[in-house]
């Protein structure tokens, strides 16, 4: 296990390193940059600014100044906003946490306890119902879904605000506030469950179908457990298994924020930031941004592995 | 104009869906546009008064001392001259208040400073300040304050976009490059007079010179040359002269304002103003209540929505730009004149730009906006569409039909590589001109780009030879005109027209720069470096109950807003 940890850990940062190099070149190599957006600019100041921010050295050289003051724990300033990048990432990022955490939540509650019940009724109803929504959820765009509830919920019957965090220049505290939050967050959180819990649905579903008919199940019901006992206990433990490898990936969807989400629910996010700043450019707020999914990304695919490894001992390191 | 792809593709998102549920006014319209102009309705061209408050929300009715507006991305850069994005210009813009502003037609008028002079030379101006100005935090503002603005924006570290240092103020250099401790152009009399020598007389200056002043005692308290830095740590902490006070920002939601009690005009009468971070045009919000203002484009199908809301003011505005067609001088056939003007006259910029926008345009000739005290229709050519006119300039050009039907000259074929930005209006114009294009034998190649960036550095590397653009907000006439002039359009050599821009800017005597400016015009709409396209029209939809809201050209709402009141 010790031998793994080390061999894994060289691999994450040699990862990391080659994924910075793309990233940076990518964005670097992406026409325009941060100076060009700005028309009131003439050319002479244009190429004054670019010295001032050293736009015009060759990639390379930016990429080690980057690398070098990324390494001291300076990821710089947004060009774009004037604030340190660490700054606004405190701002937006747990914003999008939130949304992400209790959908996430949801979706899984609700994936598990329709995917059981779709996989022991196979073929019925039930399950024939289950699958034509599912299919139906997963198909229609999310802008879709999410503007034609708030012209219904919110415009229309005024049940829920239309979008943002927080209703316009209230000034609650506490539970008042934490009212006003959960109001404005439940349009999104339903529309992003949505969507996610059709994919999930279908994959406890038939995980749970191939563990059901496995000699064990057969033995467990042999032995006079109660139904419901052998569904949850014995079926369920072992089709939650193979899961364990998504809750890794689920990791930097967590900080990521969701970009089209966001945009219609008005939601302060971090997505609509980093769309945001790469419209304008803003390679230290990019960079930054996408570097920190990177290091989610590497971080969740361990943690996999090795939950995978404490659920399941055949698995070898 | 950085921002306008994203913004487009927010009212995209929002007009998909509503305009799917809405009613069948828009499929009228709609099909009005694809006959002929004459079928429209007449265009809003007054402030349309909402006719049934009772129908206002109750969200909006509750909310008795505060007006909430949208605004698309402030980012917490609050500084004057400081922040890079136009959105935190708009914060700041309620903080502070200028030295000079300007009047509905764009001229200058008093604000901080109560009168001017202009020396004989036409080199010197001397600003006098309004006795008793006060900064937020109840300080004085004195001249001290006007000259250390206009000093560290001089610093060798300064990265913001402000014209001073472009003027040319007399030891500005030395300064910039460290050799002087300060600008012995700027001089002080006393605590409320103030005077600046400039480099050549330039009619631009006054308002360039006139703009906000940030505290010296706040803003400068920590001030090395060379070290502008410690600005950043300021920015959301204002301290202005202007009709609000930063009151609250929470960051992706709202700027929270409260009225100043020390403004030099007195207390704005509505005691909170907040910006909400959205899309400008949230029909959503507006619908709700949740906004007092936003703004959309003149569009019927907008204007009968509007309309139909009951509760909302409707003011039609111009915006003080215009939009045109860059075309690449340094490509051979484009240089041309006669080409140039053929392609003018082959596009149908009336179907583009007005009929398929639902009349929310009009079409350009000249550089400068209707709104504009420059403006002249006078022996302005106005183009247009006549295809047989465009065919004939292109035969007398030299270039001839040939086997294939595209124009021909030397063995070369007459091609045209178009770049725009993705969005509802390139998608139009591509469709339209590549009719009209084939109809005069031109070879047509549209390319269109994601975002503004990529466009503007593909039309850098001058592979291409038309792109559509759009220019800032511009408030004296030869902002219009200054980038035929600076290398931003490239290859446009007309000594005519260097003589008279210099010769507009070297008098400020209006008069004769009106003159001066329609000679001007004249020249470039037959010269036409660019393609003139289009002016945009917008409406802005207020909730009826504020009284007294006027909209400047110029100065957006800044100057207007403290006599916004609620009913």
């Amino acid at each position: 296990m010790g031998a793994y940890l080390t061999r894994r850990l060289t691999y994450t940062i040699l990862i990391l390193l080659a994924a910075s190099l793309l990233i940076f070149s990518l964005y670097a190599m992406t026409p325009g940059d941060f100076i060009t957006g700005n028309i009131k600019l003439s050319p002479e100041r244009k190429a004054e600014l670019r010295e001032l921010y050293g736009l015009n050295k060759p990639l390379l050289e930016r990429y080690l100044t980057w690398m070098n003051q990324a390494f001291h724990g300076n990821f710089g300033y947004s060009l774009d906003k004037q604030q340190p990048v660490l700054t606004l990432f405190n701002q937006y990022i747990w914003n999008s946490f939130l949304l992400a955490i209790v959908s996430t939540f949801l979706t899984w509650i609700i994936a598990v306890i329709i995917g059981v019940i779709a996989a022991y009724r196979q073929y019925s109803w039930f399950d024939t119902l289950v699958m034509i929504f599912i299919f139906a959820a997963m198909s229609i765009p999310s802008f879709f879904i999410g503007l034609f509830l708030i012209k219904i919920l919110a415009v229309d019957w005024k049940w829920l605000p239309p979008g943002g965090m927080l209703t316009t220049g209230s000034n609650a505290t506490g539970i008042a506030y934490i009212r006003e939050v959960v109001q404005h967050m439940t349009l999104p959180v339903i529309v992003m469950t949505l969507l996610g819990v059709g994919s999930l649905t279908r994959y406890f579903r038939s995980n749970m179908i191939d563990v059901i008919k496995q000699d064990y199940i057969r033995t467990a019901r042999a032995k006079g457990l109660s139904e419901r006992r052998v569904l949850f206990t014995h079926a369920l433990r072992n089709a939650l298994l193979p899961a364990i490898t998504l809750v890794g990936f689920e990791l930097p969807a967590l900080f990521g924020g969701s970009l089209i989400i966001e945009r219609i629910f008005n939601w302060p996010g971090i997505g609509q930031l980093y769309m945001q700043s790469f419209t304008v450019r803003d390679y230290p707020l990019l960079m930054g941004f996408t570097m920190f999914i990177a290091v989610l990304t590497v971080i969740g695919t361990l943690l996999s592995d090795i939950l995978y490894h404490a659920a399941d001992p055949r698995v070898k390191l | 104009m950085r921002k306008s792809a994203a913004l487009l593709s927010g009212v995209l998102l929002t007009s998909l869906l509503f305009t799917a549920c809405s009613n069948e006014a828009s499929q009228e319209s709609t099909s009005a546009a694809g006959t002929s102009s004459a079928q429209q309705p007449a265009a809003l061209t007054s402030l349309f008064k909402a006719p049934d408050l009772s129908k206002l929300p109750a969200t909006a009715q509750q909310r008795t001392d505060t007006i909430i507006m949208a605004l698309t991305d402030p980012s917490g850069a609050f500084t004057p001259y400081f922040h890079q994005s136009g959105y935190d210009g708009n914060v700041s813009s309620l903080m502070f208040a200028p030295l000079v502003t300007t009047d509905d037609k764009g001229l200058p008028a008093p604000s901080l400073a109560d009168h001017w002079e202009l020396s004989k030379d036409q080199r010197t101006y001397t600003f006098h300040l309004q006795k008793d100005l006060k900064f937020s935090d109840g300080s004085p503002l004195t001249a001290d304050d006007v000259a250390f603005t206009w000093t560290i924006l001089h610093d060798k570290a300064y990265d913001g976009d402000s014209l001073i240092p472009t003027l040319g103020i007399e030891g500005g250099k030395a300064y910039h490059e460290g050799q002087a401790d300060h600008i012995s152009g700027i001089k002080i009399t006393d605590p409320q007079t103030i005077s600046v020598t400039i480099a050549k007389p330039n009619a631009t200056a006054l308002l360039t010179l006139g703009s906000d002043v940030l505290s010296k005692a706040y803003y400068g308290k920590d001030y090395r040359f060379g070290h502008l830095d410690y600005i950043k740590d300021l920015h959301l902490k204002p301290v202005g002269n202007g009709p609000y006070v930063l009151e609250k920002f929470i960051p992706g939601q709202e700027v929270r304002f409260t009225a100043n009690p020390y403004y030099f005009k007195g207390e704005p009468k509505t005691k909170n103003f907040i910006y909400k971070t959205s899309e400008g045009d949230t029909w959503q919000y507006v619908e709700t209540g949740e906004i007092d203002f936003a703004s959309f484009s003149a569009t019927q199908e907008n204007i009968d929505k509007l309309k139909s809301l009951g509760f909302v003011n409707i003011l039609p505005y111009t915006p003080s730009t215009y939009s045109f067609l860059q075309v690449n001088l340094e490509h051979q056939a484009l240089q041309d004149k006669k080409v140039r003007q053929a392609i003018t006259y082959g596009l149908d910029r009336q179907s583009i730009y007005v009929d398929a926008n639902q009349g929310a345009g009009q079409i350009a000739n000249i550089p400068a906006p209707p709104i504009s005290w420059a403006y002249t229709e006078e022996g302005i050519n106005p183009y247009a569409y006549d295809p047989e006119k465009a065919g004939q300039l292109l035969d007398e050009a030299g270039w001839l039909p040939g086997a294939d039907g595209i124009r021909e000259k030397n063995g070369q074929k007459l091609t045209l590589h178009y770049l725009g930005s993705k969005s509802a209006q390139t998608d139009v114009f591509i469709a339209v001109a590549e009719e009209n294009f084939k109809a005069i034998g031109v070879d047509f190649q549209p390319e269109v780009f994601a975002d503004y960036n990529s466009l503007a550095s593909k039309v850098e590397g001058g592979d291409y030879d038309l792109a559509s653009f759009s220019t800032p907000m511009l408030t004296d006439p030869s902002d219009g005109l200054v980038q035929f002039l600076d290398g931003e359009i490239k290859g446009y050599n007309n000594p005519q027209f260097v003589k008279l821009y210099n010769e507009a800017l070297a008098t400020n005597d209006l008069d004769k720069r009106k003159q001066i400016y329609a000679e001007l015009f004249k020249l470039l709409n037959d010269d036409l470096p660019v393609i003139f396209t289009n002016y945009k029209k917008i409406v802005y939809a207020y909730n009826g109950r504020i009284n007294d809201l006027t909209v400047s050209p110029f100065n957006g709402i800044a100057s207007s807003v403290p006599q916004w009141a609620l009913k």
